[in-house]
């Protein structure tokens, strides 16, 4: 892979896992995406911060079509998911296409959406192979692994209900990574949780990160957002206020709406 | 004492009748119910309403008349068909209506998360129904479909109206001829006893698909 790179001469472009251009979309006459554009690089964590109803989620949700978007364009590794001919509606990627780039996106829900009718193991198996037609000797192996790695192997025989919500949330990252997606998708992952269960999910995420996992994350955990994310992007009223390094919009926001958000976070 | 062990076993006889309906009509408007409750769902807005009209028309005039329809008036337009299929297709399409019902609900009644769950896996609309929603479905539809279920055993006595000689009119034919009750105090029995059973199994069932949830 990396010498592929070097010979063809595009590094630069390889390194680009998600290209939004100027999203917009409207539920209604309510217009909740007003014109969202970021990049996110191979590795990189990006977390998206900002007060309820900014569209934080549903910027989340557009990039694997859980929303439609109205305007504009989003690739993913280089190839068109969603693109704007400028008139007419935007045009979204053939059915094959389409499930092939969903395909390199995992997604961990606010609510984790564990399947109850199936054991942890079940859950971790079901879409590798329903989807991917894999024979259960192949992924049973690498699921025992993803569980080992949350840290929940020994509850591999259990119903979701019988887990507490930061277990089940584990559950939900290791299914999703089952899937061996390129991206992770994060959905306001610990706000579900009781707050003395939040730091093992995150702790979860942070080792995802060091993995280089490329990571979008959603979230109201201002200190996993400064500590783990390579960028930060501000939200409110459905536009991005600021954006940039940790550092720059936790040390030193330009905009006043950042700075009364940290506030009001930060206490 | 001859006399009850020839009026159980007329009785008897009378309950294959009975059961032959209850355990066909059963097979059919099950799956009948449910493909008619996804046809209901559907965003195909033609196919919803038609499935709307059908349901409304099934359970919105009487049982009897839809046997009397089939058996009778279908003849007046070249269809003719013999009692117990006429029954069969009466029971099948009025009870699936019920299931419809009684299953949409149940699907509707799924969490819009384990749809997404499912769709951000990569499963497609077949594997997401048959893998996620419907095994979900049946858990909970279980308590309506087994009292739906125990309607149909009481309704099957409703055959009689073809000339049909299911448990509860060969009670009657005895009881008229002997002009003793004891014929109906056994019929009562037979109905009791399958409906123990049917409220058994479902008990069971209803276990095997709530362990998830203890």
């Amino acid at each position: 892979m990396e010498n592929m790179m070097s010979e063809n001469g595009k590094n630069e472009d390889s390194r680009l896992m998600l290209r939004v251009s100027d999203i917009r979309k409207n539920f209604g006459d309510l217009e909740v995406l007003k014109g969202i554009s970021f990049d996110v690089m191979r590795g990189e964590v990006l977390a998206i911060i900002g007060p309820s109803g900014s569209g934080k989620s549903t910027t989340l949700r557009c990039l694997n079509c859980l929303e439609k978007i109205d305007r504009g364009s989003i690739e993913v590794k280089g190839d068109y998911l969603v693109k704007d001919n400028g008139n007419g509606p935007v045009e979204y990627a053939p059915k094959q296409k389409m499930h092939e780039l969903l395909g390199s996106m995992g997604m961990v829900f606010q609510q984790f959406n564990l399947f109850p009718h199936m054991t942890v193991l079940e859950n971790l198996l079901e879409a590798p192979m329903q989807v991917k037609k894999m024979k259960r000797e192949e992924i049973e192996p690498i699921a025992a692994e993803l569980l080992k790695k949350v840290g929940l192997y020994e509850k591999r025989d259990v119903y979701p209900s019988k887990l507490s919500g930061g277990q089940q949330q584990r559950v939900a990252i290791a299914r999703a990574l089952a899937m061996n997606p390129d991206i992770m998708l994060f959905d306001e992952p610990t706000s579900a949780l009781d707050p003395e269960l939040t730091g093992e999910v995150l702790k979860t995420m942070r080792e995802l990160a060091a993995e280089h996992m490329t990571m979008v994350v959603v979230t109201h955990e201002m200190a996993f957002a400064r500590e783990v994310a390579n960028h930060v992007i501000f939200m409110a009223d459905g536009n991005i206020v600021e954006q940039g390094t940790p550092e720059k919009i936790f040390t030193a926001p330009s905009e006043e709406r950042t700075k009364s958000f940290l506030h009001h976070m930060l206490g | 004492m001859d006399k009850l062990m020839e009026t159980t076993l007329s009785i008897l006889m009378g309950s294959r009748l009975t059961l032959e309906i209850f355990v066909v009509t059963l097979a059919l408007a099950l799956p009948v119910g449910l493909l008619a409750a996804l046809a209901r769902l559907s965003h195909l807005r033609l196919l919803s309403r038609v499935m709307e009209v059908y349901i409304w028309i099934m359970r919105g005039s009487p049982l009897m008349l839809q046997l009397l329809f089939v058996y009778f008036a279908l003849p007046l337009v070249g269809i003719k068909i013999d009692p117990m299929p006429s029954a069969l297709l009466a029971f099948t399409l009025n009870y699936a209506a019920y299931f419809a019902e009684i299953f949409r609900a149940g699907i509707q009644s799924i969490e819009r998360g384990q749809y997404e769950a499912a769709k951000t896996l990569g499963m497609s609309y077949t594997q997401t129904m048959r893998r996620i929603i419907l095994p979900q479905m049946i858990h909970r539809v279980l308590p309506p479909v087994s009292n739906e279920t125990i309607n149909l055993v009481k309704d099957t006595s409703l055959i009689y109206i073809l000339a049909m000689n299911d448990l509860l009119r060969v009670a009657r034919t005895i009881v008229q001829r002997d002009f003793d009750m004891t014929a109906f105090f056994i019929a009562g029995i037979f109905y009791l006893t399958m409906t123990a059973f049917l409220t058994w199994g479902f008990k069971r069932l209803e276990e095997h698909f709530g362990k998830y949830d203890e």
